[in-house]
């Protein structure tokens, strides 16, 4: 955007006279990121005397009154005033104003002025993301665009976010497509986001539907950081150093709780004196530490006319709050351009990263069941053999100690070149070439060990795996731009095609001479015990896109796209999808009726509707019967292996693309010369023929549910956002995000108007329906605890109830308590997302805070469902029923069975707010630093959600699902989100 | 100037004609073969069944499914011998409740082991529908295209029989459904579902060979003798006594069958497909790694627990079959492993285990040390055995008013079990048919105990109610005769299948 205004003004470039008295000299730089600003407006005040600051945001000046006040003005900064004072030196840092209405945004395969734009596009410049420490953009994104839920796919280190724009409009995947500089890709994490200059959430139909058939769940435009022509080149570097720990800890029964409640269970054994046992083992002590994390980024930023160019490298390390996991990256990033003639110029923006991750196995739930009677090892140093129970729970130390060497390689070399050609004056040609290769290399070694008759390994095993991606693109657009009179169109047409290919090879073999890192290759196992896989997929894509953007005086403008995508994943008859969408929109700030309104600056207003689609399907096959073989026969005396291969699982050649159509209204207002501007959009987002895999009755027989075209799912709701921004000596910001949502089942095909899914103890725990959200839970409703033989006798129940077992609700009240009797117990889809930032500079200090807030929805804890042991509880237990204790709330003590069944004793508010980040930061006066020949340097310390307020009786009440959506907000003890404190320092040179 | 302005239209002219090929570089596409995508290394079902290859592929995989979880672990013996008197559920009190549900009677229709047996048992059928509907299409060799078929026949009426005898009306599937048929299938009187397991082993017994008829590397196929059998006990389940008798006798009469000399010989490595089998699923332990692809995990979860067998410990012999041998009966020691006993192979002692209460194990099922870890089970799945034949026949005779021919095939039977000692399980000589009908039940159950009969047999006398409440309080006779259909299944079809009584 910087490179368009740096063109916009170069071409500009006029002197202005001027009648030379006293020369004045100087330097305009953005305040914030002390880049040169190119061709600031500088005027002389009552005067007609001006020039514009030069490539390096050097100006020289001859100014003619005594002492005169000089003016610089420079589109989407405040303008600044400043008396000379008998100065002939200047330097000036000008604030990006607060109106946002001028900024120039990227659309898919272009970028519009934001004033122009018709469709619901967000913006975050990169700035704003670096402030959380993670390795990737897609956390960093959490509460920071209207519409935009984000929650982390999990707390390892390195784990990405689920994402979802404007509800969940489908049942499989709804993950958003991420466009990385053009290349369409589903995996962002590659991005450190220090690189990023901006990123653009296209939201409605009218911005995604050039996205086609990829479109339907929305576009992240990530934009790297392009150079800019300077004449020495800007040197940035930065480091942070933080250390996370966990939010909080389950609250589940100590030792003399356990023992106590152990004794309630029929049991062959009993702990003689349970008060005796005191506090005993909290395993998440044995689990969780506090990890560092780090990072270091150094960037070069410059060019010359012929040539810009932006060089970083990025270290980030992370250990996890879970013992044995760490992740580190290495990205390494080149983006450059090139101007070749005067009507040609190529480019390039690639990136190279290298991971190494190191896998802790899963403990959660283990130390969450462990009995707090057992130490992690006994007296003589032995892991402790917890099926002392008869349980086959597993000791979390010992799996920590002997699982643990389990290390993940992976490189990934990204981007995309282009050549840009301009002909026939209004016309440019471009054809853009992406790449995505990536590699990844697993190895996973178990040595001998016994624990317990469950939590052994006999044989040591070498586990490895490689995997690889090449994905490629090759875009061909011709753009048609021509400005005469009042009228303004540009015009996009152009033809795309893509493959996508993965191959994986693997192995393992046993009995190794040691464990030594050395020794761990296939090789020096014992070759009988060899096993191996091979294996590919790929997917093909061609498309057609068009798009006309038409503005009159400015004031009305007019978009309509069209893009034709054909996919291999569908049958030929099946494979072409056509996705048109139309806006319109009016900028009314120069109409006479908005001028006359004093406080109202801008206004404009826009409607969009279009159809996008998603090809999304748990294979790239789905439509193509797979015949699986190695079933293999055992005939003959001496049992051989005879091939079997058949069809296990059924396929569907019917299936065809799953359409989403969106209509969106939006205003945008500025108030109060520009400080205060709102967003508001309406939208109504409907989903049709939702590809998913539902589950169909056993009798059918496949082993896997095929993949159909099923249902329709409604969402509708707001993306409100509004930001008040002050300049001056004390400089402030404050902004709000509220997106409300309501999901709708509308319609499910075959005639079924429900969806079951999530089998917990032998019950559907979730149930899609038509009226309701996406995955409501369902199951049984607690009406209280059976207190006497009277109310056994009473009431409804299954049969085998006892006393101080739970009373389920007869909910259909027909007498009888059956399966009839579940009902709708919540939903897993948050209806409002809610974000607050504040911001405050002063005397160089910097404050910022950002608030996150998720409301109106459920979570359900699985991880409490399940007893196929004697596992510890959470504290709840200590209320219940016993004949001395007559609870009304907790039933007695059974393992497993009916007070397990699902019911909405397991399902509990998620609702959340939290302290995503804080920071502090202290910029070092110019005076000093340079002095020092620094440019830039400012230190900070922030923490990261050191402060949560959540009913949730787990860890983060964040359990989204990237495979499907109807299957969401389960707990099964995954790996917890993690709070953190950090200290940084930013060096700019 | 003039030259500038014609190097500006040379400049022009190029970037005219660059312009125009670039156009037609967006303009043009790629042929369709480019988005022409298959799996990578797999067959696909739109080349399938087209060779001889495929027939015997696609009828080799029904065999597998056998070998599964679901076919022949928790499921197969939690409502086979843990839901009978014949045995309890085993390993430790704690482990696995919904096998003990199944043992105590408590369980509902959400039931994972009556569940995965269902589901398993589908599973299957559809494998064999493909191979009984697609195979006739197939340009191949006429005779073992019939065989094959008859094989998946056989293979789907075994099926089909065992859950109709467990749930009664089911739905009868015979085809790969269509999308519109998921949702509506409703229960299929069990007398159409018994039609059809008739007619698919009479087609069965036309075409299968004899066991000695197989080529030895196809020994383990379904045989003429193994319809022959399991059509005789669709016959006794439908008390059709005469029709079971002809089956009974043919097979009895082909000569191709005998009883092991030693009993507990059928139950170890060397009694596989030995003279007594009718038929089995084989099974190998082909390397050390997890499961190989010829094992099955049914000697694991009824293996002695702990050293050196790492089983499981599930299906107990109970008390109550303990007590029912007659005293001196060498067929017990044969069915259970006690504490203290010395392991068929000889190999260790069983040591006693504090967390299991009355511990014994399943000796028919236990296999010695072998290559595999415990899930990797190279014991065969005995299903049908000649001594079964031959106690069925003895049972139509009686019925029929022929003690004498009854007398002669239990008194076989006996005689075998009691070997050289004369001084126990004397020959039967009663010729009164209530009392010879009573004797039969308690040789049946001695002889073919732990062997997942039992269920049937008592359901099949009409029995469950008066032998299941003794053993087991919470059985209630108008419900637990038939297993509950999964709640699931109710579920997605929104009620067209209607549950059981009392679920």
């Amino acid at each position: 955007m910087k490179t368009l205004r740096i063109l916009f003004y170069s071409l500009l470039w006029l002197p202005f006279t001027s009648i030379a008295q006293t020369t004045v000299t100087g330097m305009v730089l953005d305040a914030n990121s002390n880049e040169p600003l190119i061709g600031v407006t500088i005027l002389e005040a009552q005067t007609d005397h001006g020039t514009l600051t030069d490539l390096d945001g050097r100006f020289v000046f001859a100014v003619t009154s005594a002492d005169p006040t000089l003016i610089f003005r420079y589109t989407g900064y405040t303008t600044v005033e400043v008396k000379l004072d008998g100065r002939d030196q200047l330097e000036i840092r000008m604030a990006e104003e607060a109106t946002l209405f001028d900024q120039i945004v990227v659309v898919g395969y272009g970028t519009q002025k934001k004033s122009d734009l018709t469709g619901a596009v967000s913006s975050v410049k990169g700035k704003d993301l670096a402030r959380i420490p993670t390795s990737n953009v897609e956390q960093a994104l959490q509460g920071k665009v209207s519409g935009v839920y984000v929650a982390p796919s999990s707390g390892s280190p390195g784990a990405g976010a689920v994402i979802r724009i404007r509800g969940t409009g489908t049942l499989n995947n709804a993950n958003p497509l991420y466009v990385i500089d053009g290349m369409i890709t589903y995996d962002a994490s590659n991005v450190n986001p220090e690189d990023v200059e901006s990123i653009e959430v296209l939201k409605d139909a009218s911005a995604a539907a050039i996205y086609g058939s990829r479109g339907a769940n929305g576009v992240i435009l990530i934009t790297t950081k392009g150079g800019k022509t300077r004449d020495k080149a800007s040197i940035t570097a930065s480091a942070y150093y933080g250390v996370q720990q966990i939010t909080n800890y389950i609250d589940v029964l100590n030792a003399s709780e356990f023992a106590s409640a152990y004794n309630d269970l029929p049991s062959l054994d009993y702990f003689p004196n349970p008060d005796s046992l005191g506090v005993g083992t909290n395993y998440q002590d044995e689990i969780f530490r506090n990890a560092p994390i780090s990072n270091f980024t150094l960037s070069a930023n410059g060019g010359s006319e012929q040539y810009q160019y932006n060089f970083s490298g990025n270290y980030f390390s992370q250990d996890g709050i879970i013992e044995n996991s760490h992740y580190d990256r290495l990205t390494f990033r080149i983006n450059g351009e090139f101007k070749l003639n005067t009507y040609m110029s190529i480019g390039h923006n690639v990136s190279y990263s290298a991971i190494r991750e190191d896998v802790a196995p899963g403990v959660v739930n283990t130390a969450y069941r462990m009995p707090p009677t057992l130490t992690p090892r006994d007296s003589t140093g032995d892991f402790t053999d917890p099926t002392f129970f008869g349980l086959p729970v597993a000791n979390p130390s010992a799996d920590l100690f002997y699982k643990s060497n389990n290390h993940n390689n992976a490189s990934r070399l990204f981007g995309n070149m282009y050549a840009d050609i301009h002909f026939l004056k209004n016309f440019t040609f471009r054809s853009n070439f992406g790449f995505d290769k990536g590699n990844r290399a697993s190895q996973y070694f178990e040595p001998v060990f016994e624990v317990s008759a469950s939590q052994l390994n006999k044989n040591d095993r070498l586990s490895v795996g490689t995997s690889s991606n090449n994905d490629w693109i090759w875009e061909q657009t011709v753009t048609y731009d021509r400005t005469w009179k009042a009228h303004h169109i540009t015009a996009l047409a152009g033809y795309t095609a893509e493959e996508r290919e993965n191959t994986s090879l693997g192995g393992s073999r046993e009995n190794f001479p040691g464990s030594a890192q050395e020794l761990l290759y296939l090789s020096a196992g014992n070759d009988t015990t060899q096993m191996n896989y091979q294996g590919a997929s790929d997917e093909a894509l061609t498309s057609n896109l068009f798009r006309v953007n038409y503005t009159f005086k400015s004031k009305y403008l007019l978009t309509a796209s069209l893009r034709i995508d054909r996919s291999s994943r569908f049958t030929k008859a099946n494979r072409t999808g056509t996705f048109p969408s139309a806006s319109v929109g009016w900028n009314m700030t120069d109409e006479p009726f908005v001028q006359d309104l004093n406080f109202l600056d801008r206004l404009k207003v826009r409607a969009s509707y279009g159809e996008l689609g998603n090809q999304a399907a748990s294979s790239r096959y789905p439509s193509t019967g797979a015949v699986t073989s190695g079933l293999y026969g055992v005939f003959g005396a001496s049992e051989s292996l005879n091939q079997g291969a058949t069809l296990i699982s059924l396929s569907n050649a019917d299936l065809q693309w799953e359409t989403s159509r969106q209509a969106d209204i939006g205003v945008e207002v500025g108030f109060f010369d520009g400080r205060l501007a709102v967003e508001v959009d309406w939208y109504n987002r409907n989903t049709f023929d939702i590809i998913a895999a539902v589950p169909i009755p056993d009798y059918v027989g496949s082993q896997d549910d095929p993949v159909v075209n099923t249902a329709q799912i409604r969402n509708q709701g707001w993306d409100i956002s509004a930001n008040w921004r002050e300049g001056g000596t004390v400089a402030y910001n404050f902004g709000v995000i509220v997106s409300p949502v309501t999901n709708t089942v509308e319609k499910l095909a075959n005639g079924r108007n429900e969806i079951f899914a999530a089998n917990i103890n032998g019950e559907f725990a979730s149930h899609t329906v038509v009226g309701l959200p996406i995955g409501g839970f369902y199951g049984y409703k607690v009406a209280g605890i059976f207190q006497s033989e009277e109310e056994l006798d009473m009431s409804p129940k299954f049969g085998d109830e006892k006393i101080g077992d739970i009373r389920f609700a007869d909910t259909n009240l027909d007498g009888i308590l059956n399966g009839d009797d579940r009902t709708y117990l919540g939903s897993p889809i948050p209806k409002l997302t809610y974000s607050f930032t504040a911001g405050v500079e002063w005397n160089g200090f910097d404050l910022n805070a950002d608030v996150l807030g998720v409301s109106g929805y459920s979570v359900f804890n699985a991880k409490e469902t399940l007893r196929v042991g004697v596992y510890n509880w959470e504290s709840h237990v200590i209320d219940r029923w016993t004949p001395d204790n007559p609870s009304q709330t907790e039933p007695r003590l059974i393992n497993g069975g009916h007070n397990y069944r699902v019911s909405d004793r397991f399902i509990q508010d998620g609702d959340f707010i939290r302290l995503r980040n804080l920071s502090l930061g202290y910029t070092i006066p110019s005076r000093v630093t340079t002095k020092a020949k620094l440019d830039r340097l400012r230190v900070y310390v922030s923490g990261t959600n050191i402060w949560t307020k959540q009913k949730y009786s787990g860890y983060s009440p964040e359990f989204p699902n990237a495979g499907n959506t109807y299957e969401v907000g389960f707990d099964f003890g995954g790996y917890p989100v993690a709070k953190s404190w950090q200290a940084g320092i930013e060096i700019q040179f | 100037m003039k030259n500038n302005i014609r190097s500006g239209a040379i400049h022009k002219n190029i970037t005219f004609r660059l312009g125009l090929i670039l156009l037609l570089a967006v303009v043009s596409s790629c042929g369709e073969d480019f988005l022409e995508r298959k799996p990578k290394g797999q067959l696909t079902f739109d080349t399938f069944f087209e060779t001889s290859d495929h027939a015997v592929w696609a009828t080799n995989a029904i065999y597998q499914k056998f070998r599964t979880w679901e076919m022949c672990a928790f499921p197969w013996i939690g409502i086979t011998d843990i839901i009978s008197d014949d045995a309890d559920k085993g390993s430790t009190p704690t482990d696995a409740l919904y096998m003990l549900q199944l043992d105590q009677f408590s369980f509902d229709a959400t039931n994972e082991g009556i569940n995965g047996a269902w589901s398993g048992h589908y599973q299957l059928i559809f494998r064999a529908n493909l191979a009984i509907n697609n195979i006739p299409g197939i340009d191949m060799d006429e005779e073992l295209r019939n065989r094959l078929v008859g094989e998946a026949k056989f293979l789907r009426a075994y099926t089909y029989f065992r859950l109709v005898q467990w749930f009664g009306d089911i739905p009868l599937v015979t085809s790969s459904l269509s999308q519109d048929e998921y949702y509506n299938q409703t229960r299929t009187s069990k007398e159409v579902v018994y039609d059809l397991i008739e007619q698919d082993l009479l087609d069965a017994i036309a075409v299968l060979p004899e066991k000695s008829d197989y080529p030895a590397a196809d020994l383990g196929r379904a045989t003429k003798g193994a319809a022959r059998g399991m059509l005789a006990k669709l016959y006794m389940v439908k008390q059709q006594f005469a029709d079971a008798i002809v089956q009974c006798d043919s097979i009895i009469l082909s000569g191709e069958y005998m009883m092991l000399t030693r009993y507990s010989d059928n139950f170890l490595r060397v009694g596989e497909h030995g003279a007594e089998s009718i038929f089995e699923i084989s099974a190998v332990a082909e390397q050390a790694a997890i499961a190989g692809p010829g094992a099955t995990p049914f000697n694991m979860v009824q293996g002695v627990r702990g050293v050196p067998n790492l089983g499981f410990g599930f299906n107990r012999p109970s008390d109550d079959l303990v007590a029912d041998y007659e005293a001196g009966d060498p067929r017990r020691q044969a069915t259970i492993i006690y504490v203290g006993e010395v392991l068929p192979d000889g190999s260790t002692i069983v040591q006693d285990n504090p967390e299991v209460l009355n511990e014994r194990y399943n000796q028919k099922a236990w296999v010695p040390a072998h290559a595999g870890l415990n899930d990797n089970g190279p014991g065969n799945i005995r299903i049908l055995r000649y001594s079964d034949i031959l106690l069925l026949a003895a049972e139509a005779y009686n019925e029929e008013g022929n003690p004498g021919k009854a007398l002669e095939y239990l008194n076989l039977v006996r005689a075998r079990a009691r070997g050289n000692n004369n001084f126990i399980l004397p020959d039967i000589t009663t010729m009164d048919k209530t009392e010879l009908r009573e004797i039969l039940y308690h040789e049946r159950r001695v002889e073919l105990a732990m062997e997942q009969h039992r269920w049937f047999d008592l359901a099949r006398w009409g029995r469950l109610a008066d032998v299941m409440p003794l053993v087991q309080p919470n059985f209630v006779a108008s419900k637990h005769i038939l297993l509950p259909i999964p709640q699931s299944e109710i579920d997605l079809t929104g009620g067209a299948l209607v549950q059981n009584n009392g679920y």
